[in-house]
């Protein structure tokens, strides 16, 4: 496998009428092309923002940190995404290295263009392919998602889809220009549950065709268990934890991520009680000094939780996690 | 408690007229078509579907703000009978404060130019069921002491609040005129999982507490499998499975209960792909299919469930299933 | 550490006032923080005030009673401290002397008297007139002792345009809220009836809007001024013309009531109260009205300067107020002549005034619409 992206030092800030921000903090990770990460986190984690920002996706009131570096690695040699400017330079990043798929598909087709004509526009801006040739491929796409009778349902417009139908077509906008890392922000949040089933089978098929990274967020443990290789947890803008999904479920490192699986309903065992994680999510207009959890967390360890940004320490092999009670020296510093 | 359910909905069917049909006689939708469903008293009555599946409007129609178009609801706390379909003006405002909502959203259901404590009192003034100021702050205060919200906040407005506290807000009005029957519509499904857990705690101890009767509507089976005692499963309008909880997940009678459980996303990395997974998406309710309503998708029906339209059968103690196949699949 | 506790008690009590701001303080809050607005903002009130108090503050009558007519087409006379005598602690003008005579070709030609001066004088009496339309007084903020001061200049009938662009003002102002009112009150009702009940009366009700929306305005000015008869009081006109403005512009305002009460109409707190057995009375008037009463402000500020300038417009082309009314179509219209544009620049000093007028209420209007909306960023 080869690097994909590299993400180092993160930072996200937004100008608001409040105050400044800090949307992500400091958030570094890396992946290889084929492989899924999961991103999961709850609503103000920044989550969405993280992955939105691999493409300076975010509104002009962001800014980003100076330290912060994202290099993604395609075959003509390492782009630096931070340096890129223009919209011409974005070009090589938006809908062609990185494709995104969102919570909401009838937000992201134009409501007055069918959707073969969007897929083909955005083909034709993305590849030298004719006019001709774009529509043959978006046909061929459509049908490989499980669209039946693509090539009359080029013609349809979003809103005669249903949601199902939608995020399929959706998935099949975003794979057609071959991108090299996919971002799928909730991609099935707002889907029923036996239709998110079947997105889910279709998403795995397609990365083992395709060999593309993808960056699945969701808030859905369930979810990430069922999709992902890798998970990295955040919360408040940070990292909390990283590992392989199976470490970082079965084991989990950081109380956070204890709580988060603890106050998970789950079918194996429906008598037992639910165990809520105490408080609520800070406002980001008030994070806490020190760990960002220390205002919910459980497993205090001492003064140092409340004064101290934990480090990544190793839990094991391929798990980490920034939390001070893996710190070597513990409670000590 | 007596025996006697608490909500009874017999035949009941609820039929929304569409727009459009100038000429030629008016198309309907058809949201709840046929439902029996008993609510016993105390009892944390789940209702389970996916969108479309009509369990808002069925929990709606038993708040009396969906039209009954046939069919009907009684309700008997054992003070006073009603019959929903034809309530009188006065009744129908007793009524209000016996059955109240829970809604889904926390933004949309609060308004944001009322204090918290004129958002709770709300209910009290417009049912009269106070005779001062003094008293009303008093109940308030009582209601939110039992939402565990701050007393301290009532002076503040809705958006110093975040979504968790703010379903408290709304459970707390829902609850302060005392009634006996909530329906909770939604309630947690936009909250984060670590607040979730604490509302749905909070809503089971208020229950035990009060001695009130929940419907629980929700698309989320695993939500449900924890807090509710009996669950029905709808389907384009229809029930098509009724149990207790235990009952229900540990033996699934109907194809589509059984899906809907498989297709949970399982939190064990290596169970992948074993989920039997379900074709297609529901039917347009405007335009149901023929027979079992659920034939387009089930991976079992044969001629008869495309001609013939199930009804619910016994299938255990308390457990009714609409499927002309439950017993051949059971084997 | 006792900084510490002291900010976070100071933070404390900043939060507690932000959580328990209503609507109102939280628009207020967020309209401050807009410089252009907020400056926009005391033009306004600064401007209405003046007009408020036109007849105050202003030395003479706007009308012809109030003319100099030793000084027609005058050049506007600046008060001054010092001249070629030497200083004074009050300030002055010149006096002016007016000549016709052979030698001038017959032209009037006006010399400044250098040597003597009129004190400004301040609160001095004057013409009579009615403060608020009711309070008769006849004292003037200024003037001077023996003469006239004419601080932007007179027109061709010697009337003072500064005290006809403080009553121009005043007029706009009257002719934009009568305006604005009536637009509102139909909409209101109009757009009420249709949002709340929806359906068939919804459908009929827009329509009707749809044909107002399409009549042309300038035309149907025209047809209203041919049937106003021409010795209509000036009074009369006047409540004519703001009849019209307001005919015209309800239909905008009325279409933004009915969209909003539809939205507002299905918001599930509303559905609460219902469910609590409130009565349509309850519902109208503890939610629905509070939920646009911020929009509606918004839309009345933003729909008056287009009220001013229909006025404007109107009077301009002569078919809406005439002479001795004081409005600034008025005013504008004298403006256009060769004669003017060449010799006598003043003339356009009102016109600053109305661009000031015009400009500020837009700012103010923008500013408030983006303030309206405080839980715009607050809700993700």
């Amino acid at each position: 496998m080869s690097r994909l992206i590299d993400v180092e030092n993160l930072t996200l800030k937004f100008d608001t009428d409040e105050g400044r921000i800090t949307a992500v903090d400091n958030v570094s990770f890396s992946i290889e092309a084929g492989e899924v990460m999961g991103l999961v986190g709850e609503s103000g984690s920044g989550k969405s923002v993280t992955a939105k920002s691999l493409m300076k996706l975010n509104p002009r009131n962001a800014i980003y940190g100076e330290d912060t570096k994202v290099t993604l690695h395609l075959e003509d040699g390492p782009v630096d995404v931070m340096s890129l400017q223009s919209p011409k330079d974005m070009e090589i990043v938006r809908g062609g290295a990185i494709s995104l798929i969102f919570q909401e598909p009838m937000a992201s087709f134009a409501p007055a263009i069918s959707i073969g004509d969007q897929m083909v526009e955005q083909l034709m801006i993305h590849s030298s392919f004719s006019k001709a040739q774009a529509k043959e491929v978006s046909i061929e796409m459509l049908d490989r998602v499980g669209i039946s009778d693509a090539s009359s349902r080029f013609g349809q417009y979003a809103f005669e889809l249903s949601g199902g139908m939608r995020q399929r077509a959706m998935i099949a906008m975003a794979l057609s220009t071959k991108p090299k890392l996919l971002i799928a922000d909730e991609p099935t949040t707002a889907l029923d549950v036996t239709i998110q089933a079947q997105v889910i089978d279709l998403m795995k098929d397609l990365v083992s065709e395709f060999g593309m990274g993808i960056i699945f967020i969701t808030h859905d443990l369930g979810v990430i268990a069922q999709t992902a290789d890798t998970v990295a947890v955040m919360y408040l803008g940070r990292i909390v934890e990283k590992g392989t999904v199976r470490d970082v479920i079965r084991r989990p490192a950081h109380p956070y991520t204890r709580g988060l699986l603890a106050a998970l309903p789950t079918l194996d065992d429906i008598e037992a009680p639910l165990t809520p994680i105490p408080g609520d999510i800070p406002s980001p207009l008030e994070r806490p000094p020190g760990c960002v959890y220390n205002t919910r967390c459980q497993e205090l360890i001492g003064p140092v939780c409340t004064q101290k940004i934990p480090e990544f320490s190793q839990v094991s092999a391929d798990h980490k996690a920034a939390c001070h009670l893996h710190d070597p020296q513990g409670g000590a510093a | 408690m007596s025996d006697k359910p608490l909500m009874t909905a017999k035949g009941l069917s609820v039929h929304y007229p569409l727009r459009g049909g100038l000429f030629g006689p008016k198309p309907f939708v058809r949201a709840v078509e046929n439902v029996n469903v008993e609510i016993a008293p105390g009892s944390f009555f789940g209702l389970v579907g996916e969108s479309g599946s009509g369990k808002t409007t069925l929990g709606r129609a038993m708040l009396r703000a969906a039209p009954i178009s046939k069919g009907d609801v009684t309700f008997d706390d054992g003070e006073v009978a009603y019959s929903l379909k034809d309530l009188g003006k006065k009744e129908l405002q007793d009524y209000r404060k016996r059955a109240q909502l829970i809604f889904q959203d926390p933004y949309a259901a609060l308004s944001p130019r009322m204090t918290v404590r004129d958002i709770i009192a709300e209910p009290l003034e417009v049912m009269g069921l106070t005779n001062s100021r003094a008293e009303t702050d008093e109940r308030v205060r009582e209601i939110a002491a039992k939402c565990r919200l701050n007393v301290e906040h009532l002076r503040r407005f809705p958006h110093a609040f975040s979504g968790g506290q703010r379903q408290r807000i709304s459970i707390a009005r829902a609850l302060v005129s005392g009634p006996k029957f909530i329906v909770a519509d939604e309630s947690v499904a936009a909250l984060d999982v670590s607040i979730q857990a604490d509302v749905l705690n909070l809503l089971k101890a208020i229950q035990q507490d009060m001695g009130l009767t929940f419907l629980f509507i929700s698309h989320d089976l695993s939500v449900v499998a924890h807090v509710c005692d009996h669950v029905a499963v709808m389907y384009l309008g229809r029930l098509v499975e009724t149990a207790p909880t235990r009952s229900l997940f540990s033996e699934p009678r109907h194809p589509y209960t059984r899906a809907l459980l498989s297709a949970i996303p399982s939190l064990d990395p290596d169970d992948r792909g074993k989920a039997q997974k379900l074709e297609g998406e529901i039917p347009s309710p405007t335009n149901p299919p023929p027979g079992c309503k659920f034939q387009t998708r089930c991976p079992y029906a044969i001629d008869r469930c495309r001609v013939e339209e199930p009804t619910l059968e016994s299938a255990g103690t308390e457990h009714f299933v609409s499927c002309h196949r439950w017993k051949e699949l059971a084997e | 550490m006792t900084d510490v506790i002291n900010d976070t008690l100071q933070d404390q009590s900043a939060k507690e006032a932000y959580f328990t701001a209503s609507q109102g303080q939280l628009i207020w809050a967020r309209f401050k923080k807009q410089r252009a607005a907020l400056i926009a903002a005391i033009v306004l009130f600064v401007l209405i005030l003046s007009g408020v108090f036109a007849p105050f503050l202003s030395p003479y009558d706007p009308t012809i009673a109030g003319r100099d007519k030793d000084y027609t087409n005058g050049a506007p006379q600046i008060p001054q401290f010092c001249d070629v005598n030497g200083c004074s602690p009050r300030p002055f003008i010149h006096a002016v002397k007016r000549e016709r005579s052979m030698a001038t070709n017959f032209r009037w030609v006006t010399t400044i008297d250098e040597d003597t001066r009129l004190y400004m004088k301040f609160f001095v009496e004057g013409d009579k007139y009615k403060l608020f339309d009711f309070i008769p007084m006849d004292t003037h903020l200024f003037g001077v002792k023996d003469g006239k001061i004419h601080l932007f200049g007179t027109d061709e009938d010697g009337q003072d345009i500064f005290s006809r662009t403080l009553h121009a003002i005043w007029t706009s102002v009257k002719v934009g809220t009568i305006g604005v009112l009536i637009a509102f009150v139909l909409a209101l009702i109009i757009g009420g009836i249709s949002g709340y009940y929806g359906g068939w009366i919804d459908g009929v009700l827009q329509m009707i809007t749809d044909a107002v929306r399409t009549v042309p305005a300038i035309p149907l000015f025209m047809a209203v001024a041919a049937f106003m008869p021409p010795e209509m009081t000036a009074e009369a006109r006047f409540f004519y013309i703001s009849l019209i403005l307001g005919f015209i512009g309800w239909p905008t305002l009325a279409r933004r009531v009915r969209t909003h009460l539809l939205a507002e109409r299905n918001q599930e707190y509303v559905l609460a109260a219902q469910l609590c057995g409130a009565k349509p009375g309850h519902v109208i008037r503890k939610h629905l009205l509070p939920s646009f009463t911020s929009y509606i402000i918004v839309d009345l500020v933003i729909s008056f300067p287009y009220m001013v300038l229909s006025e404007t417009a109107l009077s301009f082309i002569g078919l809406g107020l005439k002479d001795p009314v004081s409005s600034l179509g008025v005013m504008l219209q004298k403006a256009t002549s060769a004669d003017v544009l060449l010799n006598y620049q003043w003339y356009f000093i009102p016109v600053i005034f109305f661009i000031a007028l015009v400009m500020a209420f837009v700012f103010v209007g923008d500013g408030l619409r983006d303030a309206a909306d405080p839980y715009g960023d607050v809700k993700k």
